[in-house]
């Protein structure tokens, strides 16, 4: 109960009742949220949180910590210039598929390959929910939106797969199901210095759910449970056996990334010591990437002990 | 002959003897103005501004990005200036087209920002290296909705040093992003030029003052309460309308209240925004109206015309946006025409039109073919008006 006043302090109670939908995942993620900034003690007037577009990112409207609700898909080069501005900044991205996966997709693309220091926590429900159900790309092929009356007939983006090809150093899933492994996920993320990229699964009964099955918030919830599985786990299972399954957990990380503001402020140390018109350093072969912790379609990278310390409990763990 | 790095230039070439490229000369003028951030993506003719501002933004300490589009790169600013930067892109037609949902975002959060437009001949890719006055209307109504714009041209090298201050200045004061239009051939021509010697051209209303500081220490009254990133109201910003704590508002009231007052900070203000030149002032039958590139062929028509024996009047225009409405109804009430050549099919003659033709014939000179309109053309133009006139 202290932990919901608690949390309080970063909410504009008085914009409260919030938009969203009952049974929305929205506000369990959003919880989540506060209550790793709570822990994580970040200094308010340092944490900027922005939101694109769409359900997801009106979750900006409430938090009572500097916010920006920009344009739809943008998110993410707002906060890249806040970032940069302001290296000293904690900057949250809220965004959702629709918002950062297809219209915000180039930014998303790009803002994983630069690593800048950002923590991105994208609300999957599988819909344009607030335009009222439309496709979205991690809309699975065969469900039903407004504009796919007769099924979807487009393959879905695995975004956490696209982020750590794209170079995120931080990739993590949780679900909204299982909220205390999704918080320590978004703190992990938070914490770690370059871009993280967190998949939080959310159902969306109102839009998501009355065309497709399983109708109903807690049928959804209990969907998602029941086909969520840990990054451990899903090391020892075939392709096969993996279909349909949502991988939760830490999927990817890299400590050692090069980090953009970083190496930015390495090139103003530079120029500032006159060093511009130096010629050119003999280029450095690139670093090989770190594999990855699982790689649930194909064989294991590594095995056994580098999937462990993500291993999370997922059922009744809490 | 211009050396690469602007510092270069600084340090190493006598002042008075500058050669340098417009839009170098901008990237200069940014740099002198304070502009401390810069997000942009390459295109043809402006890519030199941001390459001068690769170089040099580090070096002060500034925030140099390339952004993945033109979306990108001016949201980024946007960001940088909720954050308390002073940002600023620069861009051609295409890449400005892509802006403008955001252009349209900064105003409504009130983000000071420069935007810098190198025109190229349009529509769509058309003719990159070709100069042309095609944006006009789209710096002033591009994005959505009733807003206000603040647009200013620049017709030298000088102007792109000059005009990119005011530019900054203005952006500060009013808390609006300002775009500055150039042709191709202004942000490509080398001229010299040294920052020193500014107070050669000093513009009719212009002193270019400006504040260092991120908020300009006198804001237009209409001006909302900054929100800044990082200062202790911790501030909501959102491109919903909203009223003054920042939160969005259905109210009609409230609505319309703030929708007017961003409007009018800076329709009010037309004395301080709008700079001009009035040369050969009520001398001649004919004024000519003219800004960028063709204002320079007009002020050589009138030395040509002198020469002949013909007294013409010159209005260059430095700020189309807001509409000088003052000083073209002055002009417009003692001549019988005004020819207004220009690189596009008379944009800003229809703007002129509506608020001279009461008092005088306005005429439009648009040229379309991706060449400069010469002085001698002007001056065919402005004769045979006035042979019209005589013969009537």
């Amino acid at each position: 109960m202290s932990e919901v006043l608690d949390i309080e302090q970063f909410l504009h109670t008085e914009r409260l009742p919030h938009i969203w939908c009952p049974g929305c995942g929205n506000g369990i993620v959003t919880g989540a949220f506060l209550r790793a900034v709570l822990d994580l003690g970040l200094v308010r007037e340092k944490t900027v949180v922005v939101g694109g577009i769409g359900c997801s990112s009106r979750a900006v409207g409430y938090i009572d910590l500097g916010t920006v609700h920009s344009i739809h898909g943008r998110a993410l080069a707002f906060a890249t210039g806040i970032k940069m501005a302001r290296p000293d900044f904690t900057v949250v991205v809220l965004t959702g598929d629709g918002d950062g996966a297809a219209i915000g997709g180039n930014h998303f693309i790009h803002a994983c390959r630069r690593n800048i220091d950002i923590t991105c926590i994208l609300f999957n429900n599988q819909t344009y929910g607030m335009t009222g159900g439309q496709v979205s790309p991690t809309m699975d092929p065969g469900d039903r939106g407004t504009t796919a009356p007769y099924g979807s007939i487009e393959p879905s983006f695995d975004l956490c797969r696209l982020a750590e090809a794209a170079g995120a150093s931080f990739v993590a899933r949780g679900i909204a199901a299982n909220i205390r492994p999704l918080e320590r996920l978004i703190k992990q993320g938070i914490q770690h210095k370059g871009f993280s990229f967190i998949e939080a699964v959310v159902p969306c009964p109102t839009e998501y759910g009355k065309r497709n099955p399983p109708a109903g918030v807690i049928a959804m919830l209990d969907d998602t449970k029941a086909r969520s599985i840990s990054v451990t786990a899903a090391a020892k299972m075939t392709p096969d056996e993996l279909r349909d399954k949502i991988v939760t957990g830490i999927l990817y990380e890299d400590d050692e990334a090069p980090e953009f503001q970083s190496a930015y402020a390495a090139i103003v140390e530079r120029a500032q010591a006159g060093a511009a018109e130096a010629p050119a350093r003999p280029k450095q072969p690139a670093a090989p990437r770190k594999p990855r912790k699982t790689a649930p379609e194909r064989p294991p990278a590594r095995n056994g002990e580098a999937a462990d310390a993500s291993g999370l409990p997922l059922e009744g763990g809490e | 002959m211009e050396r690469w790095h602007t510092h270069v230039l600084r340090e190493k070439i006598d002042p008075s003897s500058m050669l340098i490229q417009g839009n170098r000369a901008c990237a200069l003028g940014a740099l002198d103005a304070g502009v401390r951030f810069f997000a942009g993506y390459p295109i043809t003719p402006s890519s030199e501004i941001m390459e001068a501002m690769a170089v040099e933004l580090p070096k002060v300490g500034g925030v140099f990005l390339q952004m993945e589009d033109e979306i990108a790169s001016i949201c980024a600013c946007i960001g940088g200036s909720l954050a308390g930067q002073l940002a600023m892109t620069a861009t051609s037609g295409p890449g400005f087209s892509l802006m403008q949902e955001a252009i349209g975002y900064a105003i409504m959060v009130e983000a000071p920002l420069l935007i810098v437009d190198v025109m190229r001949a349009g529509p769509s890719t058309g003719r990159p290296t070709a100069p042309s006055q095609g944006d006009v209307m789209q710096a002033r109504w591009g994005t959505h909705g009733d807003h206000p714009a603040v647009v200013l041209a620049a017709s030298n090298v000088a102007d792109m040093y000059r005009l990119t201050m005011a530019a900054v200045r203005f952006a500060q004061r009013f808390r609006t992003p300002v775009t500055l239009l150039a042709d191709e051939v202004v942000g490509h021509m080398r001229e010299s030029f040294a920052p020193e010697l500014i107070d050669r051209y000093r513009l009719t209303s212009g002193d270019f003052d400006f504040s260092p500081s991120y908020i300009h220490p006198e804001l237009v009254r209409e001006v909302h309460p900054p929100h800044v990133l990082g200062s202790e109201a911790h501030p909501h910003v959102t491109g919903l309308i909203h009223d003054e704590t920042g939160f969005p508002t259905n109210d009609p009231q409230k609505s319309e209240k703030f929708l007017r007052e961003l409007y009018d900070k800076v329709g009010n203000h037309r004395d301080e925004l709008c700079l001009y030149d009035v040369k050969n002032e009520g001398k001649g039958r004919v004024c000519i109206v003219a800004y960028g590139s063709c204002a320079r062929s007009a002020r050589a028509a009138w030395k040509l015309a002198e020469k002949e024996g013909l007294q013409v009047e010159v209005l260059h225009l430095y700020t189309l946006f807001p509409l000088p409405v003052e000083i073209i109804q002055k002009v417009a009430r003692r001549v019988e025409f005004m020819l207004i050549p220009e690189l596009n099919l008379g944009q800003y003659a229809r703007e002129v039109r509506k608020m001279a033709e009461n008092w005088t014939t306005v005429i439009s000179m648009g040229k379309i073919d991706g060449t400069l309109i010469t002085p001698r053309e002007i001056l065919d133009r402005v004769t045979e008006l006035v042979g019209k006139y005589e013969s009537v």
